[in-house]
C-alpha cells in the first residue's frame, strides 16, 4: 500500500463522506443539515472525477460530475427556500418540532 | 413529421395539464378553454398521424442500458387508439364545460384529464415494454385521482382505493413481463418479441403470457376483477366516459391485442383469454339486469362488452375485437354523456326516481336511444357490424358452447338495454320535478358521437387498411375493402344473433307476461345484486392492504433524523449485498 | 505534496463547519471547502469542473445560505442530537468502511493522466438525456423556489385572522 495519489483523494472522499454524514445525522438545525449535504456532494463528485480517471473513462466521469454540480446545487436553493418558508410558519428551526405527522 | 406529431400528441396535453393547474382556481373560464383548446389540439395531431402510420421507429430517445431506448411507434394498431383516446377525450372535456359548471379545483380535474389523455397516448404509441408500464401506470394514477375527485364524499374515495389497487395488482403482472423480456431479450422491445416469440423460452412466455393476461383484466375490470368498474362511477360522468368507458379500460384489450402473435403459441393462453371474455361478458350482462343505479347500469354494460372485445382476441380475430373496439368507445361515451346529462338535470343516478323524462329532455332522450340501439346490436349502426364480426370470429375459431353463450348474452344485452332506455325516458314519471334539456356544450358533445355511431361503420374497409401487414406486420390482418367485410356479416350466424336480439327485446315488451319466468330465475338475480361473490372477496382484499399499511405506520416517525437513519440503513444494506454477491 | 495539504485542508475546513455555533461562519467554512476541493479537482486533472465547482460551490451556493441565513436568523440550539450518538458513530463507521473498502479494491498504482475522448462531445452528445434532466430540474427547482417565497395568498391570511 504505497502512499500514492489516488490512496490520499480517497483519503479526502471517505473523509467528506462521513464528515457529512455524521453532521446530517446528529444536527438539530436545519441549515445545518443542508450544508452536511453539501458537504457529502463534494466528496462524491471528488470520487467520481477519481474513479473516472483511475478507469480510463474521463469525459464520461465528468459529464456525471457536472450534472452532480448542478443537482446539489439545486438541492441546496430550494432546501434553503424551504428552511426560510419552515422559519417563518414554525417559528424555529429545530428538526425536532418539526413533525406534525399524526402518530 | 411522424416525429413532431407523436411529441405533439403526448405533450400538448401535459403542457396544458401544467397550464391549467397554474392560472389557478380564480380563472374558471379560462381554465374551460385552455383545457378545450389543448385537448382539440391534441386530437387534430393524432389525427394528422393517421396517413403516416407505419411500422418503423419514429423516433427513440436512448435512456442508458438499464431501460433500453425509449422507442415511438406509429403503427395502426397504436395510431387508432390514440385517435380514439383524444378525440373522445376532447369530447368529454367539451361536455365537463357544462357538467363542471360551478365546481370548485377544476384546475385539478382538468390537469389530471389532460395529463390521462396525454399518457394514453403515449401508452399506445410506444414499444418499449418499461415505457409502456411507466405509461399505464401514470394511467391508473390519474384515474384514482379523478374518481376520488370529490374526495370529501368517502364513497368516492373508497371507490378511488379499490380502483387503484386491484389495477396496480394487475400491473405487477406487466412488470414481471417487461423484466422477463429484459432478462432474456438484453431490451425492451417489443416489436422483437413479436416477430420471433422463441426469442423467450417457453416458461418464460408463458409466464410472461398469463401476467400480461392479468394485467389486461384487471385493468380492463375482467373477471375475476370486475368489481372495480362499478364503484368507479362516483367519478364525474365526463370522466366515467372518457376513462372507464372509452380508453382506460381498452388499454388492458389492447394489451392483449398487440401481444396476441407472440402469445398465441403458449398452451391454454387463446382458452383462457376465451373463457376469461366469456364469463364477463355473461356475468356483466346478468348484473346490469337487476342493476338500479344509472351508470352501475352502463358500467356493467362496458364490462361486458369488453369480454367480448377479449373473447375476441383469444379466437383470434384481431380486427373484430378492435373494430368492436372503435365501436364500443364511440356508442358508450355517447351513452355516459347522455346519462350524464340525465344525471345532472335530475340530480340522482336512481333509475327508479326517474321516468318519463322523455318529454322534458327530447335531445338527450333521442341522442341515447341511438347509443342503446347500437349497443343492443341492431343493424345498420356501427354495433351490430363489429358484434357480428366478433361472434363470426368466435363461431370459426372458438368452441361451439362458447359461441352459444356470446349469444344468448347479446340477448341479455338487449334485454337491460331496453330496460334501461324505458325506465330513465318512458313510462310514468316517478317524480314531478321540471328538468332542462342537455346545456349547449354537452349538445356539442353529444352530436359527433350519435353521428359516429350511425356511420362509423363506413370507416370499416379503411380501418382494416390501418390494421394490415403494411403497418402492423406481425398481426396477420388482412386489408379488406368496405363491402367485402360488410358482405362477410350477412350469414346465417347473423340472423341467429340478430333473433336473439329480437327475443330480448321481445321479453322486454311482454315483461307482464313473464313474471312467473322472473319469479323463477330470482335466485341467480340475487347473487347478480351481490355480484356472484367477488364484492365480498374485493371488500376483504381492500380491508387487507389497509390494515398491514396501519401497521407499518410506527416505520413512519415524522423526525428528519430518523428517516435519513432510515435511508441510510437501506443503502448499508445494498453495499453489504454487493460486498458478499460480488460484481 | 500539495495534494496532502489539500487534503488536510479540506478535511479541517469541512469539521469547522460542523463544528462551529453560529450558521454564517458554517457557510464560510463551507466556501472554504469549496474552494480547496476545487482546487484539488485542477490538480486531479478536471480544470472544467473545477472552475464549474469554484463558481458555483464557492460563490452562488455560499452567497444564497448567507442570504438565507439572514432572512432565517440565527438560532441557539442545544447539541442533544435527535438520534442517539452511538447509533450515529455505528452507522457512519459503516457506511465509510463499506465505502472505503470497495473503493480500495479498484485502486491501482498510478493515476492515468492520459487524457482519452473529448469532455465537450460526451457532455453534449453521449449524455444528452443528463442534460434534459438537468433543463427539468432547473425549471422545477425555479418553479418551487417561486411558489415558496410567493406572497401569502389572502385565503391564508383568514385563516391566520380566524386562528
Amino acid at each position: 500500500m504505497t502512499f500514492n495519489i489516488p490512496l490520499i483523494v480517497l483519503i479526502a472522499v471517505l473523509g467528506l463522506l462521513g464528515i457529512g454524514l455524521y453532521c446530517l445525522l446528529a444536527s438539530r438545525n436545519l441549515i445545518k443539515v443542508v450544508v452536511a449535504l453539501q458537504i457529502m456532494v463534494k466528496g462524491a463528485m471528488l470520487l467520481l472525477v477519481l474513479v473516472g480517471r483511475l478507469r480510463n473513462q474521463i469525459p464520461l466521469a465528468e459529464s456525471m460530475a457536472f450534472t452532480v454540480i448542478v443537482a446539489d446545487t439545486i438541492v441546496a436553493v430550494v432546501g434553503l427556500a424551504l428552511a426560510v418558508q419552515i422559519r417563518r410558519h414554525f417559528g424555529t428551526l429545530d428538526i425536532k418540532a418539526l413533525t406534525t405527522l399524526k402518530r | 413529421m411522424a416525429y413532431t406529431l407523436i411529441l405533439l400528441a403526448i405533450g400538448l396535453p401535459w403542457v396544458g395539464a401544467l397550464l391549467v393547474w397554474w392560472i389557478g382556481d380564480k380563472h374558471t373560464k379560462a381554465q374551460h378553454t385552455l383545457a378545450v383548446v389543448f385537448a382539440l389540439a391534441a386530437a387534430a395531431a393524432s389525427v394528422a398521424l393517421l396517413p403516416s402510420a407505419s411500422p418503423q421507429i419514429v423516433f427513440s430517445l436512448p435512456a442508458g442500458d438499464a431501460f433500453g431506448d425509449f422507442t415511438f411507434v406509429a403503427d395502426g394498431l397504436g395510431v387508432f387508439l390514440a385517435v380514439v383516446a383524444t378525440v373522445i377525450g376532447s369530447l368529454a372535456v367539451i361536455f365537463s364545460i357544462d357538467y363542471m359548471k360551478g365546481e370548485k379545483q377544476l384546475g385539478r380535474y382538468y390537469a389530471f384529464v389532460l395529463f390521462f389523455i396525454g399518457a394514453m397516448v403515449g401508452l399506445v404509441l410506444t414499444s418499449n415494454l418499461l415505457l409502456m408500464f411507466v405509461f399505464w401506470e401514470i394511467t391508473a394514477l390519474c384515474s384514482y385521482a379523478l374518481i376520488a375527485f370529490h374526495n370529501d364524499d368517502p364513497k368516492a374515495v373508497a371507490g378511488g382505493i379499490k380502483a387503484l389497487i386491484i389495477t396496480q395488482i394487475g400491473g405487477i403482472g406487466l412488470l414481471l413481463g417487461a423484466l422477463l423480456l429484459k432478462s432474456n431479450t438484453g431490451s425492451y422491445d417489443i416489436n422483437a418479441l413479436l416477430a420471433d416469440p422463441s426469442l423467450l423460452g417457453p416458461r418464460s412466455l408463458a409466464v410472461m403470457a398469463f401476467g400480461a393476461l392479468i394485467a389486461a383484466a384487471a385493468k380492463s375490470a375482467q373477471f375475476p376483477f370486475q368489481t372495480w368498474l362499478p364503484d368507479a362511477m362516483e367519478a364525474p360522468t365526463p370522466i366515467s366516459a372518457l376513462i372507464h368507458a372509452a380508453t382506460m379500460v381498452n388499454a388492458g384489450v389492447y394489451l392483449l391485442a398487440r401481444f396476441y402473435p407472440a402469445f398465441a403459441g403458449v398452451p391454454g393462453w387463446r382458452e383462457a383469454v376465451m373463457a376469461v371474455g366469456m364469463i364477463t361478458a355473461l356475468m356483466a350482462a346478468l348484473m346490469a339486469l337487476v342493476a338500479n343505479d344509472l351508470k352501475r347500469v352502463l358500467a356493467y354494460s362496458t364490462v361486458s362488452q369488453l369480454g367480448y372485445m377479449v373473447y375476441a382476441v383469444g379466437t383470434g380475430g384481431i380486427f373484430a375485437s378492435q373494430f368492436h373496439l372503435f365501436s364500443h368507445s364511440i356508442f358508450k361515451a355517447l351513452l355516459f354523456l347522455g346519462a350524464g346529462a340525465v344525471i345532472h338535470a335530475v340530480g340522482t343516478r336512481d333509475m327508479r326516481e326517474m321516468g318519463g323524462l322523455g318529454k322534458q329532455m327530447p335531445f338527450t332522450r333521442f341522442v341515447f336511444i341511438i347509443g342503446a340501439l347500437a349497443l343492443a346490436g341492431l343493424p345498420i349502426l356501427n354495433g351490430f357490424w363489429s358484434k357480428e364480426l366478433i361472434l363470426e370470429s368466435g363461431l370459426a375459431n372458438g368452441p361451439l358452447w362458447m359461441y352459444v353463450i356470446m349469444v344468448i348474452s347479446a340477448g341479455l344485452t338487449a334485454f337491460y338495454t331496453f330496460r334501461m332506455v324505458y325506465m330513465v325516458f318512458f313510462g310514468k314519471p316517478a317524480s314531478e320535478k321540471h328538468v332542462h334539456d342537455a346545456g349547449p356544450a354537452m349538445k356539442v358533445a353529444l352530436i359527433p358521437l350519435a353521428i359516429g355511431a350511425v356511420i362509423s361503420f363506413l370507416a370499416a374497409g379503411y380501418f382494416s387498411h390501418l390494421l394490415s401487414d403494411a403497418t402492423l406486420p406481425y398481426h396477420g390482418v388482412e386489408a379488406l375493402p368496405l363491402l367485402t367485410i360488410l358482405e362477410e356479416v350477412f350469414t346465417w350466424p347473423t340472423l341467429v344473433a340478430l333473433a336473439v336480439v329480437a327475443l330480448g327485446l321481445l321479453a322486454w315488451w311482454q315483461r307482464d307476461k313473464l313474471v312467473g319466468l322472473g319469479k323463477a330465475l330470482k335466485p341467480i338475480g340475487w347473487a347478480a345484486e351481490h355480484s356472484f361473490g367477488f364484492e365480498a372477496i374485493n371488500k376483504g382484499i381492500v380491508r387487507c392492504t389497509q390494515g398491514i399499511a396501519e401497521a407499518l405506520r410506527v416505520t413512519q416517525t415524522g423526525s428528519l433524523a430518523w428517516n435519513v437513519v432510515g435511508i441510510l440503513a437501506g443503502l448499508i444494506l445494498v453495499l453489504a449485498i454487493l460486498a458478499i454477491g460480488g460484481r | 505534496m500539495v495534494y496532502i495539504l489539500c487534503v488536510v485542508g479540506v478535511l479541517v475546513c469541512a469539521i469547522q463547519a460542523i463544528r462551529s455555533k453560529r450558521l454564517i461562519v458554517a457557510a464560510l467554512w463551507l466556501a472554504g471547502t469549496s474552494a480547496l476541493t476545487a482546487l484539488l479537482l485542477y490538480l486531479l486533472g478536471a480544470p472544467d469542473i473545477a472552475v464549474v465547482e469554484l463558481s458555483v460551490g464557492a460563490g452562488l451556493v455560499t452567497v444564497l445560505f448567507v442570504f438565507a441565513i439572514n432572512i432565517a436568523g440565527e438560532e441557539n440550539l442545544p447539541s442533544v442530537p435527535a438520534v442517539p450518538r452511538w447509533l450515529t458513530w455505528l452507522f457512519v463507521g459503516i457506511t465509510v468502511i463499506l465505502v472505503g473498502w470497495f473503493a480500495w479494491q479498484g485502486l491501482p498504482d498510478r493515476l492515468a493522466i492520459v487524457s482519452e475522448g473529448n469532455f465537450n462531445l460526451t457532455l453534449w452528445q453521449d449524455r444528452r438525456i443528463d442534460l434534459l434532466l438537468q433543463i427539468v430540474l432547473l425549471f422545477c427547482g425555479s418553479l418551487s423556489v417561486l411558489g415558496l417565497m410567493a406572497e401569502e395568498t389572502p385565503h391564508l391570511q383568514e385563516k391566520e385572522k380566524d386562528a
